[in-house]
Order: structure tokens, then C-alpha cells, then sequence
């Protein structure tokens, strides 16, 4: 009689063990997919901010910006190299 | 009584029993329908909801210059749109959107017409659609895009090209490598849940299918430096086109490469006249900087020497019915220096005549003329030569001055380089690498391999040479040629019609060229267009860049290269000399410190 309720509570344990299993492995793989999703995401504003930044960065914006400000490129003989 | 009463809670019994095992007999009955005759209609239903097929869209790699600076990416953009049919609030979705920018012209649904997709708003940013999103506005979908972004504007226009409206480059570099750029489109299966969440995404490693990125040898600075100056000159002298390239003489890479008028690859393009790459497409006749070609070829054949004088017919020679005129005249006879500083063409003929015809032919082919560099852009002209066979008794007069031939620019330039790389030509180049962008693998990879090879003594610089092989085309003339050659162009720029090329603190030697345009409606070389040009070098006798310089048809008082085409290579160089560190070579010709 024992040995028989040892093994339908093995049995019972064994299943449960097993849902348990399935549900961690569902809920872990919807956190991976959404942090896979906000990763992408965030990667992706990087990126377009990235170039933003590039953006403002162009040669020729900052010539206008440096000519708007009076800025001028240094005299041949006002330059001291340094070794 | 009792066995009536006990008959009667038997069949009480039996009723229940039958009525239990009738609702089971059902369930089971039930089962074995859905089970079995149902199993593949159920089953299929299940498959199509929970496994999804997307197509996977790869990201286009980047353009970066030498120094990796991006010239052009790929960002995620998105696109908003309307299904009339579920949406509910309208008035909601309205304030909604346009709270985030988007403003929606029709006052009610109906107006939004039967279909279920009215698209409202394009390029719009992650952060948007996020604040949208949480709104849980019903009827509002997104579709995401990438859309190809150029940060510098007009910079470097014809080389990075442009991508059409499906994502495949059509010009320039985007068209040459498009295939390496535009990466893998992959069909992906996910597992998603009954209400869509994905639960096993079928893909993970999105960098594989990423497209590649290209290194170019430009830097984008030497290309700002020479788009600058080149373009005052083009407003300057209101010319018809403008070309400058600043090419490595040692590896053939190329450092800027700029054509006027260009146009800003962001932008929509209205005439598609400006997408041609004139330093690449277009031929012109070269003028006097042809002049090296014959003077090369007579050096190496061993014609003349580098001594000899020429007798230069007091400025007017008449051969074949025609008479040729010297710009500057010369009286008597005139060295070699003085025949390439005065830029003679009599001189040039007499030189020329020391030639066969099919040794010239022979160098104006082994200089690279008539026939494709091979840079790696779409539309490269080959240029125009007539056969040997068919010169008559005025080509290879014509042709020793750069008449009579059509060359590109980039032919040109590569032809100079050969004489700065003491005679070796070399294959011109745009390309320095290209490369998965994020991959560790692959990089450590490269690490390892490059470890092993400087393990056997290879060079950093060896190793990156073989990466994009350094692609020696042929050895042109001798390096002592080369040196007489350079030393006859140094002599331009001191003493001769160069002059206003001079870069100070820097030995420069150049030619210049000034070449009549035929005109079509007289069908002659007309006295009106000009292409003016000059192809410089600097430190003249160990050059570290070649530029030449192009101004078509320039307008106003003065049409001479020497006052057109010089000064904006002088500029240019100088610049250019600075930002690389070029040393100073000529510091006793510099001006005095204050």
C-alpha cells in the first residue's frame, strides 16, 4: 500500500516537475524575446542618434558654424610646429 | 414490498450508470472525432497561429572612409498607417497622432475610403512609434524600413552613389558593391503563443545576415579640403565642369575624388545629368600635361637625352598642310627643361618625331591610356585613340600635346602617379577593406591569422597590402626616367608656366594644360572653349600625392591653366600637405618668420 502512494506521489511530483519545467522554459523564452526585441531596439536608436550626431559633425556644417563665428584658418607664420 | 423497492432503485442505478457512461461514451466519441478526422485540420490551424514566417530584411552595411568616419548607414525608420476598418475613436486616434507630429488631413473615416491601409506618416523615429504605441490605439499599425542616411551631405556624392527605392545601390560605390553591402534577406520561422507573443524567435544571429561594411581609401577630409577649393573655383570662373582628384602615387589609392557639379544623395535627385562622374565618364583632350608621355618615351627608348636643345622654328612650324604655333615663343633653339617650362609644342613635335609612330602608341598604352584603371566604380569611360594604322601625318604631331586623344581624368592622374612611383604604374584604387560590421568572430579570426603572419615577418603594412592587393599594373619606364621626368616637372613649377602651382616650404613639380575644345557647330577647335588643367606633385622628387585639377570651359578674362588651374592645385596641395604631415622639403623658399 505504501510503495503504491510512494509511486503515485513520484508519479504526481514527476508531472508536476515537468509542467514546472515547461512553464520556466515558456516564461524565460518570452523574457529573452522581449529583451531581444528592446535590445534591438535600443541598438537601432544608437544608431539613428549616431547619426545624428555625424550628422552635425559634417565638415561643411562645421566650416559654416566656424564662418558664422568669425573663426579663420591661422597664418602660415602664426603656427609654431612642435617636435 | 422490499424486492419491488430494491428492483426499483436497481434501475434507478442502471439509468445513471448508462446515463454516465452514455455522456462519456460521447466525450470519447468526441475525442476520437477530433483526434482522428479532425488531426489535420486542427493541426494545421495550430501550426499556421503559432509558427510565424517573417521575412528577415538585412541591414545595409555602412561606407566608412580611411580614417572610419561613416559616410553612409542604414537606421530604422518607420511608417505610420490607418485600417479604417477597426479603428473605433477616430477623433481619439487624430488628437493621438498629432500630439506626436503627425497631422491627418480627412474629418472622418469615410473619407479615409474602403481599404484597410491609408498610410499617414513616413521616417519616423523609434522613440515616436513608442509613444504611439502605448496609447493602445486601436487601427493604428507600423511598418518599419531602413532608410539610407549620407551625414555629409554632398560630400563624396558620386563615389558613395545612390540606392533606389528598393534598397539596391544604383550609382557609385553603392552600385559596385552593392552585393557585399546589401547583405542576406532570410526567411525566419518563430514560435508565438495564441496571442502573438513571440515565445522561440527562429533567428538569432541577425549581424550574419547584416550586409558588409566598405572601407574606402578616401580620407574626408582631403575630399572636403579639394571639394572646397574646387568648388570657389568652379563659381569663380562659372565652369561648365570642375574635376579634382588626390590620388597616392605609391599604392594608387585614392584620396578625394571630386566632380562639379555634384548633387546631395539624401535628396531627390531632379537632373540626372549630375549623377555622372565626370573624373571617371567624361573625356576630354588633356593638352600639354600629355606633354610627359612622349618625353617619357623618348628618354627611356633612349631618343634624346636629357641635354639635348631643339631647334623650335621661331614659334611657327608648319607640318602636313598645317601650321603649328608656340603660346610662348621661343627664339633659336631651347633645351629640354625650357621646351616643358615654356610648354612648346613645336618643341614637343620635334621631340615626338624622334619617335616611331608605334612606339608612341606603344606609351600612350603602356601609360594606361585607352583602355579601363579598373576602379572599382560603375561607368568608366576607356577613352578615345585612334588605331596606329589609321594615324595620318598630323596625329602623332597632335597627339604628342594631348591633341587628338581623349583621356579621363582618372587615366591622367594615374598616368602622373607612374612617373612620381619612379615608372610603376599602379591599379587606382577605392577600396581599403571590407568587413562584417559586429563580428567578433570573424575578427578574432583576423587577429589570429595576423598574429601568424607577423610571427613569419610580415608588416602591418604588408599584411593590409595583401588584404586588397596592391595591384602593380606594369613597370612603365625606368626609375632613372622617372627622375628626369620629375626633375623636368620641378623645373615647370620653379621656372616655367607652373608657377603659380607653387606650394611654399615644398619642392612641386606639375604641367600644365591648356586644350582648345572642339566646337560642334563649327566642327573645329573653337577659340572660345578651353579646358584649362594642371596635374602636380609634391615633394617633387619623392612625391607622397599626385593632384590634378580640371576646370571645363571656364568663363571670364583668363582661361590658362597657369592663371585657371594652377592656383586651386596650389591651394589645394598646400592644405592637403599640411593635414597629412607632409614634411617641408624646401624651407629656405619659405617666407620669413615674423
Amino acid at each position: 500500500m505504501y510503495k503504491s502512494f510512494l509511486a503515485v506521489v513520484l508519479i504526481i511530483l514527476s508531472v508536476f516537475i515537468y509542467l514546472w519545467q515547461q512553464n520556466t522554459s515558456t516564461r524565460f523564452a518570452y523574457k529573452i524575446s522581449s529583451l531581444r526585441a528592446e535590445y534591438d531596439k535600443i541598438n537601432s536608436e544608437n544608431k539613428s542618434l549616431q547619426m545624428k550626431i555625424n550628422s552635425i559633425l559634417a565638415l561643411d556644417k562645421m566650416h559654416k558654424i566656424a564662418e558664422e563665428r568669425n573663426l579663420f584658418k591661422p597664418d602660415e607664420n602664426s603656427i609654431v610646429y612642435i617636435d | 414490498m422490499v424486492k419491488k423497492r430494491s428492483k426499483k432503485r436497481i434501475d434507478r442505478k442502471t439509468v445513471l450508470v448508462l446515463i454516465i457512461l452514455t455522456v462519456f461514451f460521447i466525450l470519447f466519441a468526441k475525442l476520437v472525432y477530433v483526434q482522428i478526422f479532425l488531426h489535420g485540420k486542427i493541426s494545421r490551424a495550430v501550426r499556421k497561429m503559432v509558427n510565424r514566417e517573417n521575412i528577415e530584411v538585412s541591414r545595409r552595411g555602412d561606407i566608412l572612409d580611411s580614417k572610419e568616419k561613416v559616410l553612409a548607414s542604414s537606421v530604422k525608420k518607420y511608417s505610420v498607417f490607418l485600417d479604417p476598418k477597426i479603428i473605433k475613436d477616430f477623433d481619439r486616434v487624430k488628437n493621438v497622432l498629432a500630439e506626436n507630429g503627425i497631422k491627418i488631413k480627412e474629418k472622418s473615416l469615410v473619407e479615409l475610403g474602403e481599404t484597410s491601409y491609408v498610410p499617414v506618416a513616413f521616417n519616423i523615429d523609434a522613440d515616436v512609434v513608442d509613444r504611439i504605441k502605448n496609447e493602445k490605439l486601436k487601427g493604428v499599425g507600423f511598418e518599419s524600413k531602413y532608410i539610407r542616411q549620407y551625414p555629409e551631405g554632398r560630400l563624396l556624392a558620386h563615389i558613395l552613389g545612390i540606392i533606389g527605392y528598393d534598397g539596391n545601390g544604383l550609382e557609385g560605390i553603392e552600385k559596385t558593391y552593392n552585393e557585399s553591402l546589401s547583405g542576406n534577406t532570410v526567411m525566419t520561422k518563430t514560435i508565438r503563443d495564441g496571442r502573438g507573443r513571440i515565445i522561440q524567435s527562429g533567428f538569432a544571429d541577425a549581424p550574419k545576415i547584416c550586409g558588409q561594411d566598405v572601407i574606402l581609401s578616401i580620407d574626408r577630409t582631403v575630399q572636403f579640403i579639394a571639394e572646397q577649393e574646387l568648388r570657389e573655383a568652379f563659381d569663380k570662373h562659372k565652369a561648365k565642369k570642375a574635376i579634382c582628384i588626390v590620388q597616392d602615387p605609391k599604392t594608387g589609392n585614392i584620396l578625394a575624388m571630386v566632380s562639379l557639379p555634384d548633387f546631395d544623395s539624401s535628396e531627390k535627385i531632379r537632373d540626372i545629368r549630375v549623377l555622372r562622374n565626370s573624373a571617371i565618364s567624361d573625356i576630354y583632350e588633356p593638352g600639354s600635361t600629355f606633354k610627359i608621355v612622349a618625353i617619357a618615351a623618348a628618354l627611356e627608348l633612349g631618343k634624346i637625352k636629357f641635354t639635348d636643345s631643339f631647334y623650335l622654328e621661331n614659334g611657327k612650324y608648319k607640318i602636313a598642310g598645317h601650321t603649328i604655333k608656340d603660346d610662348h615663343k621661343i627664339s633659336g633653339s631651347a633645351s629640354l627643361c625650357k621646351i616643358m617650362e615654356q610648354s612648346s609644342n613645336i618643341g614637343m613635335i620635334k621631340i615626338a618625331q624622334k619617335l616611331d609612330r608605334e612606339n608612341f602608341y606603344e606609351y600612350i598604352k603602356k601609360f594606361g591610356f585607352y583602355s579601363l584603371t579598373g576602379i572599382d566604380l560603375p561607368g568608366e569611360a576607356k577613352g578615345l585613340l585612334m588605331d596606329v594604322k589609321k594615324w595620318n601625318a598630323l596625329s602623332l604631331p597632335t597627339i604628342s600635346f594631348g591633341q587628338g586623344i581623349g583621356v579621363t581624368a582618372l587615366q591622367l592622374i594615374n598616368a602622373f602617379s607612374a612617373i612620381a612611383n619612379d615608372g610603376v604604374l599602379m591599379k587606382p584604387s577605392l577600396i581599403q577593406d571590407i568587413r562584417r560590421a559586429d563580428s567578433e568572430t570573424a575578427s578574432a579570426k583576423d587577429a589570429a591569422t595576423s598574429q601568424e603572419r607577423r610571427n613569419v615577418g610580415e608588416t602591418d603594412d604588408e599584411m593590409t597590402a595583401s588584404v586588397f592587393d596592391l595591384k602593380e599594373i606594369r613597370r612603365v619606364v625606368s626609375v632613372e626616367t622617372a627622375q628626369m621626368v620629375k626633375k623636368l616637372l620641378k623645373n615647370v613649377v620653379d621656372f616655367g608656366t607652373g608657377r603659380s602651382a607653387k606650394v611654399p616650404g615644398y619642392t612641386t613639380g606639375g604641367k600644365t594644360g591648356t586644350a582648345q575644345k572642339v566646337d560642334p557647330t563649327i566642327k573645329t577647335y573653337s577659340a572660345k572653349y578651353y579646358t584649362a588643367s594642371f596635374c602636380g606633385m609634391l615633394p617633387a622628387m619623392n612625391p607622397k600625392v599626385v593632384i590634378l585639377v580640371v576646370i571645363d570651359e571656364p568663363k571670364g578674362s583668363s582661361y590658362y591653366a597657369t592663371s585657371v588651374a594652377s592656383p586651386v592645385f596650389a591651394k589645394i596641395a598646400k592644405r592637403i600637405a599640411e593635414y597629412l604631415g607632409i614634411e617641408k622639403d624646401d624651407v629656405d623658399k619659405l617666407p620669413l618668420q615674423k
